[in-house]
């Protein structure tokens, strides 16, 4: 089949969400949520089926100059993204509709919702650092509605700071656009397509900037302050968002920057490559920190965030093709278990209006689906054999030692450290979900399981944890294809 | 068929175990009779192993492979395991007759635990092991919890702790064996050894030795066990004292044999840490004061001796003297066997005067069983056999292990060897010291309120049938495993090597049990009777103070540890140190703006002061000099007040970006 295809759901959910911000009038509810969802799940199944059937050519939309040109293609690491994006889109949003009933604005949220589907597929399937830099820009823009949608002092300071921080990033990123472009024609090869036109020194300061600017939207370590606070946020955007699409874009363009654009060869053993892992060890460690400090659910999540893709930008960064399974496998792995759990603190937030950790008391009882998912969850993200954390916490750090450096080593030890935090800090929620402390928790008054849009997803994404934990076995041979630069 | 045996007795319990939660919500008087049923089929499925030998790998599941194999020890102990659980289980029936609150999930944790259980003894690779060992780790954790008071949650807290933290550090040694040899199979480690570098391999073996540690007890992560099992359901204390510290047992004996069978340091290592489990495990069961604790801390100091034998195993290896390593190893796997079935016996005995009397203190307990012949035979036999008196099983384990330590005693470490003997012995006599106490206070002393003596002494129903017959069946197997032939068959069995010249009944090998013996009876008579219960009144002497947990893990924990990352943390994340950066940044970034506004504005105020000048007004105020600059400098100020989080701050830094684009291609164009 032919790449143009590829534009069909890049476009689709764009056009579908613009049409919706058109509309003057609100619709009825059922009617909105139907042709919402209908939408999500068309693009689904046309990402699913082009995954299987297109070619692995690009097609060039519209070129400026040489090498600056907008184009499209599905290789291997975009199949990745664009699959699980496909995956996970259409049930984070039928929690949606029952999450968001009764708010304000629910048209505009949704408007906005579907286009940040069609702009995270154009990320994914960007074909070179231009594309993949437009694309980058627009999901800022696109998703900022979403965080400030409930207009109130807080979430207008969160979009506030969350544009600052992308923008100052996708600034910063701009400098190995260009640089890289200029250098090499721009197109992702695997292995980098540098040219000799810059000194190699320059090119490894410009990838600094890079690894930094894109790692923005990561939560790199010194540019990560806007992930918690964007938690005000609504679940739906925080579980999908900024647990899922945002931030693994952000790893997704470092990626891109480190094995397609620059290449390991020019970065492998330099000063740039180990400074990055430090900062990834050191930001890991940090964020784990910062979550047992965290009295909020979400924001306890957040930070648990940041950390689990400092796990994956060490995985990156280690730039061998061990690192990039693990990171890869951990993408994937992260996504569906940090859904859950948001998702469960959503459904949990949703029932019963309370925010902080020490109002969960006795909750278990009351919602043991919900918990129980939760600490399934939670029990993976630690990296318990059978659940999927562990598997690619294991590639991780089996990368780490392998890679015969000091640094890598430093990062394999920061990664056992912060494994044994998060145990702290996602199953003391448990046991304080399932035993509470006092006799006030046991009575929990009027709590109940939410109802099963919500509980399907929490659901789906628990039996994806626990299968992808048992049979891995395809999914990494597959990753092991794009790591190695197969496909 | 022996490959399905095996998968059966991983798979059935666990997959019984929802069933079972299932069927508990919905007719709880059923609970207790379909968990019998289970355990039942379980014990017969581990019988059945016997008979069909086999062994099976699944690889690929969860992406490293999981392999299982069977010998003679893993029967053993995989029997010793069923056995245990349908024992419980039947007692179960009468304990938890009153308290029926969250048994439901107690047992479906319970069965679970029986898979993970089978699967470590049953595991043929390290990371098998590992995968089950976790699992067990996790599924125990709500038994400890069970009686949901406050000490049940803090020391199920501790417990879960200890657990994490053990698993973890598993992981990591479990992760530096694999990088330095390549493999995780027991059966390919021996070979796969010479390819590592052996320091790392030293430190990949301590991070192992500590990881199953944890879970058997050893000292320095020994502080749970003194605290769950005397809040843990008596069943559950038997199962966690009986098996669960056998698990990281096993793990450990597995690591000794198949990594460092020769390696001196890791040996000694060992030793240390066995000697001070065994010996500080001693001194508190003397000291406590209650029934379970006394227990407890007693399990503590016979995983002690058990972690000795493998250490003088390991030493003998590695002075090439084969017989020693021989009757370490017997006595090792021997007395991991007694232990359990022991513990059985003690244990539900305890928990037999628990469920009547409601309470475990000694105090309070004491001439509880007077009369009491169902219990008081029992519990005899199996407190002569814990401490080793001839003819009873304990005899002939200690009396192996004892035998592995002297012919361990060569080489450089032979002097401290010897002190492990003394303390060895001493700890013997230690365990029939407090042994002694535990008898004679629960059935021969009288207590000291006559009223309470004369209701204890009232013929009461006290134990059911099923009870009893499990009590008295576990004794059965201890005389039987007292019976030297069968022991020495049964160690021959385990460990593959035959006993040769060995006399169970020979005056060297008596000598050493009569020194522990009289030591403990001195020990009873003159401390114990006179300071710590003068008269029949128990007293706790033990100093709270000395609490490793409460000393140094929990302040550590919760004190230091966040007081320094939580400063770390303010440093960073409050913008102590980021904060200065960024102003340093956008100071920066608005003055490169700035310089090129600036520039712009220079042309305006050059033209204005030149042709586009207008006709000043002489008003006789002093001149302001430029006050376009002014306004500018104004602004400037004000702009750099509210700059941070600010829209400003983006666009300066897409300006720096953007500028330091044109400088690099500017200074590129012009070298």
């Amino acid at each position: 089949m032919k790449p143009v295809f590829l534009l069909i759901p890049i476009l689709l959910p764009i056009l579908g969400g613009g049409a919706l911000l058109l509309i003057r009038r609100e619709l009825p509810r059922q009617v909105r949520n139907v042709y919402t969802e209908i939408v999500a799940s068309l693009t689904s199944l046309l990402v699913a089926g082009l995954l299987a059937l297109v070619s692995r050519e690009s097609v060039t939309v519209y070129s400026f100059i040489r090498g600056f040109s907008i184009a499209f293609r599905a290789d291997g690491m975009a199949m990745l993204f664009a699959g699980m994006l496909a995956l996970m889109w259409p049930f984070a949003q039928l929690y949606a509709y029952a999450y968001m009933r009764g708010t304000q604005d629910e048209q505009t949220f949704f408007a906005f919702y579907l286009m940040t589907y069609g702009v995270t597929l154009a990320m994914a399937f960007a074909a070179n650092l231009v594309t993949m830099y437009v694309a980058f820009e627009m999901l800022t823009l696109v998703t900022l509605p979403l965080v400030t949608h409930y207009q109130n002092h807080e979430s207008l300071f969160a979009g506030r700071r969350y544009m600052t921080y992308c923008v100052a990033g996708a600034a910063l990123g701009f400098v190995a656009v260009v640089m890289g472009t200029l250098d090499g024609s721009g197109a992702f090869r695997w292995g980098g397509n540098l040219g000799n036109l810059f000194p190699p020194d320059l090119m490894l300061l410009v990838f600094l900037l890079g690894f930094f600017g894109f790692g923005t939207k990561a939560a790199v370590f010194p540019l990560f302050r806007w992930l918690p606070m964007a938690s005000v946020a609504p679940t739906p955007v925080t579980a999908l968002l900024h647990a899922v699409a945002v931030v693994n874009s952000g790893l997704f363009a470092v990626a891109r920057l480190t094995f397609y654009g620059f290449g390991p060869d020019l970065l492998l053993g330099s000063w740039v490559q180990i400074l990055c892992v430090l900062t990834a060890a050191f930001s890991l460690v940090f964020a784990a920190v910062m979550a047992l400090r965290q009295r909020q659910f979400k924001r306890r999540l957040a930070y648990s965030t940041m950390s689990n893709l400092s796990y994956m930008l060490f995985g990156v960064s280690l730039m061998t093709p061990a690192g990039f399974l693990g990171a890869l496998a951990h993408m994937l792995f992260h996504g569906v278990i940090k859904m859950s759990l948001f998702l469960c603190a959503g459904a949990f937030m949703h029932v019963t209006g309370k925010e902080y950790i020490f109002e969960i008391n006795g909750a278990g009882r009351k919602m043991p689906v919900t918990f129980g998912c939760y600490t399934l969850g939670a029990l993976s993200l630690t990296g318990i054999p059978l659940f999927c954390g562990f598997v690619s916490k294991w590639r991780l750090l089996t990368a780490g030692l392998d890679a015969g450096t000091a640094a890598g080593r430093v990062g394999a030890a920061a990664l056992l450290i912060s494994a044994f935090l998060c145990a702290i800090y996602t199953l003391t929620i448990s046991v304080r979900a399932f035993f509470p402390y006092d006799e006030e928790g046991l009575r929990q008054n009027g709590v109940r399981e939410a109802e099963w849009q919500m509980l399907l997803p929490i659901v789906l994404f628990t039996v994806l944890n626990l299968a992808f934990g048992v049979c891995s076995g395809p999914v990494l041979a597959f990753l092991r294809q794009i790591a190695e630069g197969v496909i | 068929m022996g490959t399905v045996i095996i998968i059966l007795l991983l798979i059935f319990p666990m997959a019984a175990s929802p069933v079972v939660f299932a069927l508990g919500r919905k007719k709880e008087s059923w609970l207790e009779r379909a968990v019998a049923v289970v355990t039942g089929l379980e014990l017969l499925l581990a019988v059945l192993l016997w008979r069909f030998p086999g062994a099976c790998s699944v690889p690929e599941v969860l992406s490293l492979g999981l392999s299982f194999q069977e010998d003679g020890f893993r029967r053993v102990y995989s029997l010793v395991t069923a056995l245990l659980w349908f024992g419980t289980t039947l007692f179960s029936r009468e304990y938890f007759r009153h308290e029926r609150e969250h048994l439901a999930s107690y047992w479906a944790f319970i069965l679970l635990t029986l898979g993970a259980a089978q699967g470590v003894m049953l595991s043929a690779d390290l990371m098998t092991t590992y995968v089950f060992f976790e699992i067990l780790s996790l599924s125990s954790f709500p038994w400890v919890l069970q009686e949901r008071t406050e000490d049940a949650i803090r020391a199920a807290c501790t417990y879960l702790a200890v657990a994490v933290f053990g698993g973890l550090i598993l992981l990591m040694g479990l992760l530096l064996l694999s990088h330095e040899t390549g493999t995780l199979a027991y059966a390919q480690l021996p070979g796969a050894l010479s390819s590592g570098d052996s320091g790392r391999l030293l430190a990949a073996g301590i991070c192992i030795l500590l990881g199953f540690g944890a879970k058997a007890g050893m000292f320095p992560l020994h502080v749970w066990l003194p605290k769950a099992h005397p809040v843990a359901p008596a069943p559950a204390s038997a199962l966690l004292s009986g098996l669960l510290t056998k698990v990281g047992v096993f793990g450990i004996l597995m690591t000794a044999t198949s990594v460092f069978p020769v390696n001196e340091a890791f040996g000694i290592l060992i030793l240390i840490l066995g000697t001070v489990t065994m010996v500080l495990g001693a001194v508190l069961a003397v000291f406590s004061v209650n029934l379970k604790r006394t227990l407890a801390c007693s399990s503590m100091s016979q995983i002690g001796f058990i972690l000795v034998g493998i250490a003088a195993a390991v030493i003998s290896g590695s002075h090439g003297s084969g017989e020693g390593t021989t009757l370490a190893l017997s006595g090792t796997v021997l007395h991991m066997v007694n232990h359990s079935m022991l513990k059985l016996v003690l244990f539900l005995t305890a928990g037999a005067a628990a469920m009547n009397r409601h309470t475990l203190l000694l105090r309070e307990l004491r001439g509880w069983g007077r009369n009491k012949p169902l219990l008081k035979i029992p519990f005899g036999i199996a407190a002569l056999g814990i401490s080793g008196v001839p003819l009873l099983n304990g005899y002939l384990s200690k009396t192996l292990l004892h035998e592995g330590l002297l012919h361990a005693m060569e080489g450089p470490f032979a002097g401290m060897m010897r002190g492990v003997e003394v303390l060895f012995l001493i700890s013997g006599g230690l365990t029939f010291a407090y042994m002694l106490r535990l008898y004679l206070c629960l059935f021969h002393q009288k207590n000291d309120d006559d009223s309470l003596q004369a209701s204890y002494d009232r013929k009461d129903r006290y134990l059911t049938g099923l009870s009893a017959g499990v009590i008295w069946a576990g004794a059965a197997v201890l005389l039987v495993l007292g019976f030297p032939p069968a022991a020495t068959a049964l160690a021959g069995v385990m460990t593959d090597l035959p006993l040769r010249h060995f006399e169970p009944l020979a005056w060297e090998n008596l000598r050493g049990a009569l020194i522990s013996l009289s030591v403990g009876g001195a020990v009873y008579l003159l401390p114990v009777r006179i300071l710590l219960a003068p008269g029949g009144r128990d007293r706790d002497l033990w100093p709270k103070r000395l609490d490793l947990e409460d000393r140094v893990y929990r302040p550590l924990l919760l004190m230091v540890l966040p007081g320094m990352l939580g400063r770390a943390a303010r440093l960073f994340g409050e913008n102590l140190l980021l904060r200065p950066v960024c102003r340093g940044l956008v100071f920066l970034g608005s003055l490169l703006g700035r310089a090129m506004d600036t520039s712009v504005d220079g042309l305006i105020l050059l033209a204005r002061g030149t042709f586009l000048r207008e006709e000043r007004v002489r008003d006789g105020s002093r001149r302001r000099k430029n006050p376009q600059l002014q306004t500018l400098r104004q602004a400037t100020e004000e702009a750099l007040g509210q700059v941070v989080d600010n829209f400003s701050y983006a666009m300066m830094m897409t300006c720096a970006g953007i500028v330091l684009i044109l400088v690099l291609l500017v200074s590129l164009l012009l070298r």
